[in-house]
């Protein structure tokens, strides 16, 4: 047994977790030193998940011993875990909108902070402790998402938390605020707490870790000091076997103009015209909230717009909702897949086949014929090597890169002429990006044209023939990605 | 990624929680047999197809909403107008006429509950809920205008009545009620739809998720009009059927249907929260609910008490599913 003063806050040793059917975490162990930032990376599926939840309390393990602060811990529960020092900032805050700063960092605690003005008082401590100047009398609904981060690491420092476990804390950041996050993790490290860095960036695990463990399938595959790893060898270890490019090579073959758009105007968006190539791969780039996804959702007819002409193959078409889009040969895969883009209780299978299934029904019933169906779903399967159990598994139970290739599987089926991709590659690990990648330059070759959207803008910029740099509603430059200068562009993306 | 093949007690406790609505009902048929001989009569199992008439239609409609992410709370006003209607229009129309009138009657207050949804925009499972429940108020009150608020006997009709007698007392094989027959003939086409044509698959996917269901192309609108018709039609053949059972058609007939039909779906295990279920379930569901009632009118449970048993069956149901999904995540 560790004694309290031991060299390491947290010791899991030889953890063994099962789900029926699945071994989840086999024989894992992790080390995390007391006042280090310790990367936890994986494809998803890896096991992290698991892991944290194991920590936290919310899954009891099977076998194994952890170890926290000197204490072997056997059953948790997330409150006792959070008493002992222990906090999860998960990606999805745990903030409730309509409270504000102070309330939701002292939640179900003010009496023990001496009331309301104990707890602003407290609060505004906690926040000055981390140098954020957030008010702490603000709604939480009306903080951006750096913000509510802040709030909740304020609020995981009100526990007197000896172990943060950050998961994707960067994935909705800009680089400005990530800045602000490293120094605070930093800040954190030097005040002798211990951080869990979970992220698919690697550039932020290069930058902030110490010490990196890396999992596979629920195994530990290595862990050591960062200083001990290349980026190569990261990759490598994370996805099992030796990926040479993050990008594939771009697609050549561009041919004439196929989609036409102009005088595209809504309460957000201004005068916006472009024009899309046959068999290339158009990247927006903009900010969050720059109106990318609204011009995208408005050409698939998904938003009510005030005018828009759209011209397919130099006809003008009409098109008032998806099904016409649909019709005119056009695909979305959008930007959020758990809420727009799967059905998550419903299988693999059923996902996969729900935009043709119109077209495998037949007779006046329109009864959808089932041995097709089977056989649609089993080939995007096989094509897309979408790794799940069965067609009929729930989609839930997939990890997100093969949830993103069942929603890419439903479109591909279709073969689109016009593929519209909102942040293909979100949450989605290494491995799993360099087969959407592929499978992008796949379409284009076949004669498809794709519209990228993405907030990583190395990705844009590698895999596109030409870039729109979006702001405020407005298209602000048009882009070739191999000459132009990233600032060139970056300087019209901030208008 | 390897497979535990374990047989120990959790795996039995698991068949049984997934198969728990036979195992009860098989155990309350034991009980009820074994306390109460008179349960197993003819008589008293040709009165329990027979009760099964109104309430599993109703059941059957409210599983389609249901599935398609609707809870319709218009059930009860629906089934006092139509009712109503059914015997009122038989002087005017004749017996053939207020039939058909009646069905047609209930596609199309099933269609306008669709419209107002998705119209209004209100296509949150709550909102949905508020406006069929409305709905409700509103029949209620026609049926009370149209009736001047007296129960409409069959007898005081001037033309035949045949159609109504025979669906309400008429045996197959001197045993089985024509209701019953009736009823596995229209579930046997509701699942055909459901499960094998292009509709009723569309009626799942938008009861899943409806962006992601629109956004794949499906028309989600339509698709929740076409839906709630059929629910309406369903509860329109379920007024006929406690109209043709009891001869007469009182203006508050529809009186707690509401409340047997969620039971009976979500005990044969459709999903609150939409997009997962099926008829055949809800069947089962239907039988265990007018067993359950059976079996406490025979051992003399008051009205009441039977009030507080359903409500905790539901609750217990609800319970159950959630355990399921929770598993299963």
């Amino acid at each position: 047994m560790e004694t309290k003063n031991s060299e390491y806050i947290l010791t899991m040793s030889h953890v063994n977790k099962s789900f029926p059917g699945v071994k989840a975490l086999d024989d894992v162990s992790i080390r995390v030193k007391r006042g280090e930032v310790h990367g936890l990376v994986g494809e998803n599926g890896a096991g992290k998940s698991t892991l944290m939840k194991i920590l936290s309390g919310v899954y009891t393990k099977d076998s194994g011993e952890v170890v926290f602060d000197g204490q072997v811990i056997e059953k948790t529960t997330p409150v006792e875990s959070l008493n002992r020092g222990m906090s999860i900032i998960y990606q999805e805050f745990n903030l409730v909108q309509t409270m504000t700063v102070g309330e939701n960092i002292f939640m179900g605690r003010f009496k023990e902070v001496g009331g309301m003005r104990g707890t602003h008082k407290k609060a505004r401590e906690l926040l000055d402790r981390i140098g954020s100047k957030i008010r702490t009398h603000a709604l939480v609904k009306d903080l951006s998402t750096s913000e509510m981060q802040m709030v909740e690491i304020a609020k995981a420092l009100s526990f007197n938390s000896k172990l943060i476990i950050m998961d994707e804390p960067s994935s909705s950041l800009t680089a400005d605020e990530l800045k602000a996050l490293f120094q605070i993790v930093r800040q954190l490290v030097q005040q002798g707490i211990s951080v869990i860095y979970i992220s698919h960036k690697l550039d932020e695990i290069f930058e902030l870790c110490d010490s990196i463990t890396i999992m596979r399938d629920g195994h530990v595959i290595d862990s050591k000091p960062v200083a001990d790893l290349t980026r190569a060898e990261m990759i490598t270890k994370m996805v099992g076997r030796e990926i040479e490019n993050e990008y594939p090579p771009r697609p050549e073959c561009v041919g004439d103009v196929l989609l036409e758009v102009s005088n595209l105007n809504s309460h957000k968006l201004h005068d916006v015209s472009f024009q899309l190539h046959r068999g290339e791969i158009l990247g927006l780039v903009g900010l969050v909230g720059a109106g990318r996804t609204e011009m995208i959702r408005a050409l698939f007819g998904a938003d009510h717009v005030r005018s828009i002409d759209v011209k397919m193959e130099g006809k003008p078409v009409h098109i008032k909702n998806p099904r016409d889009a649909i019709a005119l040969g056009m695909a979305l895969v959008p930007e959020d897949r758990k809420l727009q883009g799967l059905v998550l209780p419903f299988g693999v299978g059923s996902n996969i086949s729900m935009a043709a299934l119109k077209n495998i029904s037949s007779g006046p019933l329109k009864v959808v014929n089932g041995s097709k169906e089977k056989e649609l779903s089993q080939r995007q399967i096989e094509d897309l090597l979408i790794k799940t159990p069965s067609a009929e598994t729930k989609v839930v139970s997939l990890s997100g890169g093969n949830q993103q290739k069942c929603v890419l599987g439903r479109w591909l089926e279709m073969s689109p002429k016009v593929l519209i991709l909102d942040e293909p590659t979100r949450g989605i690990d290494v491995g799993a990006k360099f087969e959407i990648y592929l499978l992008m330059k796949r379409i284009v070759e076949n004669g498809g044209s794709i519209i990228l959207i993405s907030s990583e803008l190395p990705e844009v910029l590698n895999m596109s023939n030409r870039v729109l740099a979006v702001c405020e509603g407005r298209i602000t430059g048009e882009f070739n990605p191999v000459t132009d200068s990233v600032d060139t562009i970056m300087d019209k993306v901030l208008g | 990624m390897k497979k535990t093949q374990k047989i120990d007690s959790q795996t039995v406790i698991r068949f049984i929680m997934d198969h728990m609505l036979v195992v009860i009902l098989i155990a309350l048929a034991i009980i009820t047999a074994m306390v109460e001989p008179k349960f197993l009569k003819v008589s008293n199992l040709t009165n329990i197809m027979r009760q099964f008439g109104a309430l599993s239609f109703v059941a059957l409609g409210l599983t389609f909403a249901i599935i398609c992410g609707f809870i319709d709370l218009s059930i009860p006003g629906m089934l006092n107008i139509c009712a109503v209607m059914s015997v009122i229009l038989v002087n005017p129309l004749g017996q053939v006429g207020a039939l058909i009138m009646t069905l047609i009657f209930g596609l199309f207050a099933g269609f306008l509950n669709g419209a107002l949804i998705t119209r209004s925009g209100g296509t949150t499972q709550a909102e949905g809920l508020f406006i069929t429940f409305g709905m409700s108020q509103v029949w209620s009150a026609a049926a009370m205008l149209i009736s001047d608020g007296k129960t409409q006997q069959l007898r005081w009709c001037d033309k035949p009545y045949t159609i109504f007698k025979f669906m309400g007392s008429y045996n197959v094989f001197g045993v089985i009620p024509i209701a019953m027959v009736l009823f596995v003939a229209v579930m046997l086409i509701l699942n055909f739809y459901h499960k094998r044509t292009y509709s009723g698959r569309c009626m799942s996917l938008a009861g899943g998720n409806k962006t992601a269901a629109d956004l794949a192309g499906i028309h989600v609108n339509v698709t929740i009009m076409r839906t709630l018709a059929i629910g309406g039609m369903m509860t329109a053949m379920g007024a006929l059927m406690l109209v043709s059972r009891v001869t007469n058609a009182s203006p508050t007939v529809g009186l707690g249907y509401d409340n047997d039909a969620i039971l009976s779906v979500v005990v044969g295990g459709t999903s609150l929260a939409g997009g997962k279920g099926n008829v055949l379930g809800t069947m089962l569901g239907v039988l265990l609910v007018t067993l359950l009632s059976n079996c406490m009118n025979l051992l003399g449970v008051s009205s009441h008490m039977q009030y507080v048993m359903k409500g905790a069956v539901l609750i217990f149901a609800i319970w159950a599913d959630n355990r399921k999904n929770l598993q299963s995540n």
